[in-house]
């Protein structure tokens, strides 16, 4: 498997866990791409600016990356508290059709802005390293952060009231949780790791235009989450690890490839409902390797 | 436990005031100008027939419905617009007559949801998980072990409450709104689908939490014999109107309640809720 494929793969997993966060506290939030493209236009449009971002050439140094993130993150997180507290008054599938069109409209603008560089968008963004690799490695460093922060979360006040929220709202605002702000709460840390992946993804596409957040892309991402779970981080990021890299895999059956994907990703959910992860497989597989772990000790008996 | 006398609450401020409640939705009046006055530490019953507005008024106070006319005050403030997070951390708490519970959380995280205000730690501590932010969640683990042991629950505590059996779910919904630290705790039905025996020990729990935590509780239940043992006053509810007020004893023997209960002839009873709300004024 080249760089190239596993660095798509880990953003894959990134994205999926941005949209992981709102629906862990049953909001179906389908809006990451369109922060995921604004993180990108922030990054595209510093490092080919501005030229402290732009470093000698085509390398730009590893603190303007991370300055880049940071930017994203935080433009895509200020657009989310901006529109958060109305948008989240929406439930279930009129809160999809909501962030769809907001996703469009982040689209559409990018596509007009004076700046954005149209249809073509911004190209030749400067690579802050020199192989794919370099980007797995630091690929893999955020999502171990962002996977850490999603399992932390379980632990936490923060992580038990989303989860409350996700099973009964009303009754959750009955035992003093503030419903609309841990919503909100979400719904930011949602954008926030979407604009910061897009800020990364941009390097590594080494160029960005509208088409980064588009309405497939919304209908992609979910894919990735319903596909792995969305109950336990691990089956998003395991979703969107697989659903990325199948297309990829199955390039050799030429044209019949689309209509594979399609065919596993309608088949998932036939067959897996609640994703690939969930609470009793976790268990299972605990005690599969507690058994594994006492058996070096006796042999298997046979009937 | 008798009745707390109208001087005492005269008194001193009650912990809650129901003035005048309405509640219209479309063409039906569900609550027409109710009115009650709790002191702290009573048990106070709410009765009457299905669909008197019992649960209505369960909802206004609890901050899930807006009145479309009167107010509550707590300790003499009133509350309108809090809703029913705010009402929460003044100290209200309440069950569901259709039970609503986090039914994918175990048993134990149901009662932590509820320790929520509690459970408030300095954010960098409790994601690195610092020995501080380790007692203070042993410490949080404990007070919902002491509440699920003194509701019984302590055996089922890793169970899912999605599959505990209904009055397993009752009384875990119960140690969920206690887990808030309430003042005041308003029971929904809480005997609902019990037999004569669970009743029996509902009724001393009830008492026995109220003792306890030095609790009001205002309870709604349509066993009438589990209400006349224990609660202090009642109040009847009939298509929207109070139509009585007091001790257990006198509300037994008002005769427009035994005509709620009992069905009068049509006539009988149209004048029998005229008279009572010319007189609840």
């Amino acid at each position: 498997m080249d760089a190239a494929l596993l660095e798509q793969m880990l953003l894959g997993a990134l994205l999926a866990l941005s949209v992981y966060l709102p629906l862990r506290c049953g909001q179906l939030s389908l809006a990451t791409p369109g922060f995921y493209a604004v993180g990108g236009y922030v990054a595209a449009l510093l490092s080919t600016g501005v030229p402290a971002f732009a470093g000698s050439g085509a390398t730009s140094p590893l603190p303007a990356l991370l300055a880049e993130m940071a930017l994203g993150g935080a433009l895509a997180g200020l657009i989310a508290l901006a529109i958060g507290r109305p948008v989240l008054r929406l439930r279930g599938i009129y809160l999809a059709i909501a962030t769809i069109a907001l996703v469009e409209i982040l689209r559409v603008l990018n596509l007009n802005l004076p700046f954005t560089g149209g249809a073509m968008g911004i190209f030749g963004i400067p690579q802050p390293f020199e192989h794919a690799g370099g980007y797995v490695l630091f690929t893999l460093a955020l999502l171990a952060v962002a996977s850490w922060l999603c399992q932390r979360l379980e632990a936490l006040r923060l992580g038990r009231a989303m989860a409350a929220i996700r099973d009964d709202e009303l009754a959750a605002a009955s035992v003093g949780i503030d419903t609309p702000r841990t919503k909100l709460i979400a719904f930011v840390a949602s954008a926030v790791l979407a604009g910061i992946t897009g800020a990364l993804a941009a390097h590594f596409f080494n160029s960005w235009n509208a088409r980064a957040g588009s309405f497939d892309a919304s209908i992609t991402t979910l894919a990735f989450v319903v596909f792995g779970g969305s109950r336990f981080w691990l089956g998003p990021v395991l979703g969107g690890l697989a659903l990325t890299a199948l297309p990829e895999l199955l390039r050799p059956v030429g044209d019949l490839r689309l209509i594979l994907f399609g065919a596993v990703i309608l088949l998932g959910p036939l067959f897996f409902p609640q994703g690939l992860v969930t609470a009793e497989r976790l268990r299972g597989l605990a005690a599969v390797l507690g058994r594994s772990r006492g058996r070096g000790h006796q042999a298997p008996q046979t009937p | 436990m008798s009745a707390s006398p109208d001087g005492s609450t005269a008194a001193t401020t009650p912990l809650l005031q129901v003035e005048a409640i309405s509640c219209r939705f479309g063409g039906l009046l569900a609550l027409d100008q109710v009115s009650l006055e709790l002191a702290e530490g009573e048990i106070f019953g709410l009765i009457g027939p299905n669909g008197a507005g019992k649960t209505t008024l369960f909802n206004v106070i609890s901050g899930l419905t807006t009145p479309s006319g009167g107010r509550c005050l707590w300790r003499g403030v009133p509350t309108a617009g809090l809703g029913p997070c705010g009402l929460n951390r003044l100290g209200i708490a309440r069950t569901f007559q259709n039970l609503r519970l986090f039914e994918s959380l175990s048993v134990r995280e149901n009662v932590l949801v509820g320790l929520h205000h509690a459970a408030r730690a300095p954010l960098l501590g409790a994601l690195l998980g610092n020995g501080a932010f380790r007692r203070h969640q042993e410490r949080l683990e404990a007070r919902a072990m002491e509440l699920l042991t003194l509701l019984e629950l302590a055996a089922l505590a890793e169970q899912r409450a999605g599959d505990l059996p209904y009055g397993d779910r009752r009384r875990l919904e119960i140690a969920r709104a206690l887990a808030t630290a309430p003042r005041l705790l308003l029971l929904d039905e809480p005997a609902a689908g019990m037999n004569p025996a669970e009743k029996d020990d509902l009724r001393q729990l009830i008492s026995r939490i109220r003792d306890h935590f030095a609790l009001t509780v205002l309870i709604i239940e349509h066993h009438v014999p589990l209400m006349m043992r224990l609660c202090d006053r009642l109040a009847v509810l009939n298509f929207g109107e109070r139509i009585a007020l007091g001790s257990p004893a006198e509300v037994r023997t008002d005769p427009r309640v035994i005509e709620a209960y009992l069905g009068g002839s049509g006539g009988g009873s149209g004048g029998g809720q005229g008279s009572a709300a010319g007189e609840g004024r």
